[in-house]
């Protein structure tokens, strides 16, 4: 019965982040998945544990982009069917041109302006009055590769400065032999870097 | 438990969130956009409503075998000449035919009509017209065959001919997409 034992200690010390999730399990040998499980866990780290809040701006921008490209495709497809070909070609060739425009700025944008970013966390200010700290995450883990990189940016909205912090595991560092994602492994690690980026704050 | 177990491959869209979620179907729509839009990119560049074609008769062999793909392009300015292979439609037929320009008669005003006939056929197109046609016109073409490409369209007539299995394939293909995070 020891495996039985095993899950329970688990599951008691997930309990801060999750009490009423099950511990996140993922095909180890996929490595988008577990980078997305990584990622996921940072970000609870930063939400859950401290508060923050996520501020979607880069991932709406993202997603605005790809919304506008599909709905310039599902025009061209509609106008077609209902002016068949030689009298459609206009707008065709505007809806084709404005598409793969389209497709060049999200790949614009998803190389030059999130970079990698999977969480941009604001800090907010208790009295509403300074600016938001900004906290931004990115993570990078090559393909067939197993060193996950997790780089933290903090940005401080008064003194208006920023500075980054960077650190590079092996997965199985967090990842124990089921594809189970260990918590009270990872949670230390992005604690942490949170500890030296702000504690760094109050030294200057 | 044995439920919730079998459908543990569906963790990874449970734990996504409503923006996350919403990339997947984008990100499924941008696949079949993409598609889409190279398609009606061909179209405006050949100026034919299916440049793309696939050979799924006998009736031109030996110029065309079943499962051959065709590029067409379909230059309006451009006249039509005997011993050019047309693709063209007719009324009451869904699938377009692949057949060579065997009369042509032109008038000085720019109308023309042409009669096609079929490399491996022995008579002349014209019981495959519409009942009480004699004549294709300009209209009824698609394009004009520009080259071709052997035994790649057999994908196509398979499918065509097993329609469950293009189903199955497209099911399983859209599935993973959606269920799988990037």
């Amino acid at each position: 019965m020891a495996p039985k034992e095993g899950v329970l200690s688990q599951q008691s010390q997930e309990k801060e982040w999750s009490a009423d999730e099950k511990p996140v399990k993922i095909d180890k040998w996929d490595g988008s998945a577990v980078k997305n499980a990584l990622d996921d866990a940072a970000k609870k780290v930063l939400t859950d544990g401290y508060g923050y809040v996520e501020s979607y701006r880069l991932v709406d921008g993202r997603l605005g982009i790809c919304t506008v490209a599909v709905a310039f495709a599902a025009f061209a497809l509609l106008w077609d069917y209902l002016h068949p070909f030689p009298q459609s070609k206009p707008v065709l060739i505007v809806c084709v041109c404005s598409y793969f425009l389209l497709m060049g700025v999200l790949t614009v944008y998803t190389t030059y302006k999130e970079k990698g970013i999977f969480m941009v966390a604001l800090d907010k200010d208790k009295a509403g009055v300074d600016p938001d700290n900004e906290w931004t995450l990115s993570s990078t883990l090559k393909r067939y590769e197993s060193d996950y990189t997790l780089q933290i940016s903090y940005y401080d909205g008064q003194s208006r400065q920023s500075r980054s912090l960077e650190t590079t595991h092996c997965v199985a560092d967090f990842i124990d032999e089921n594809g189970q994602i260990c918590m009270d492994l990872f949670e230390p690690e992005v604690k942490k870097m949170h500890v030296s980026l702000s504690s760094e704050k109050k030294s200057k | 438990m044995g439920m919730l177990d079998s459908l543990d491959f569906l963790d990874d869209v449970r734990r996504m969130n409503k923006r996350q979620l919403y990339y997947q179907v984008l990100n499924f729509a941008m696949i079949v956009s993409s598609a889409l839009m190279i398609w009606k990119g061909l179209m405006v560049v050949t100026g034919s409503e299916s440049p793309i074609v696939v050979v799924l008769s006998g009736s031109m062999e030996p110029a065309f075998y079943r499962g051959d793909l065709l590029f067409l392009t379909n230059n309006r300015d451009e006249p039509i000449r005997v011993g050019e292979i047309v693709v063209f439609k007719v009324e009451g037929r869904e699938i377009p035919i692949v057949h060579r320009v065997l009369k042509v008669h032109e008038k000085e005003d720019g109308t023309v009509k042409f009669l096609t006939k079929g490399d491996n056929n022995s008579v002349d197109d014209r019981g495959l017209y519409a009942p009480g046609q004699l004549w294709l016109h300009k209209k009824d073409v698609v394009g004009r065959a520009r080259g071709f490409l052997p035994y790649v369209g057999y994908a196509t007539i398979l499918m065509n001919d097993h329609p469950q299995v293009k189903y199955a394939i497209l099911a399983c293909l859209g599935l993973f997409v959606l269920i799988h995070r990037e």
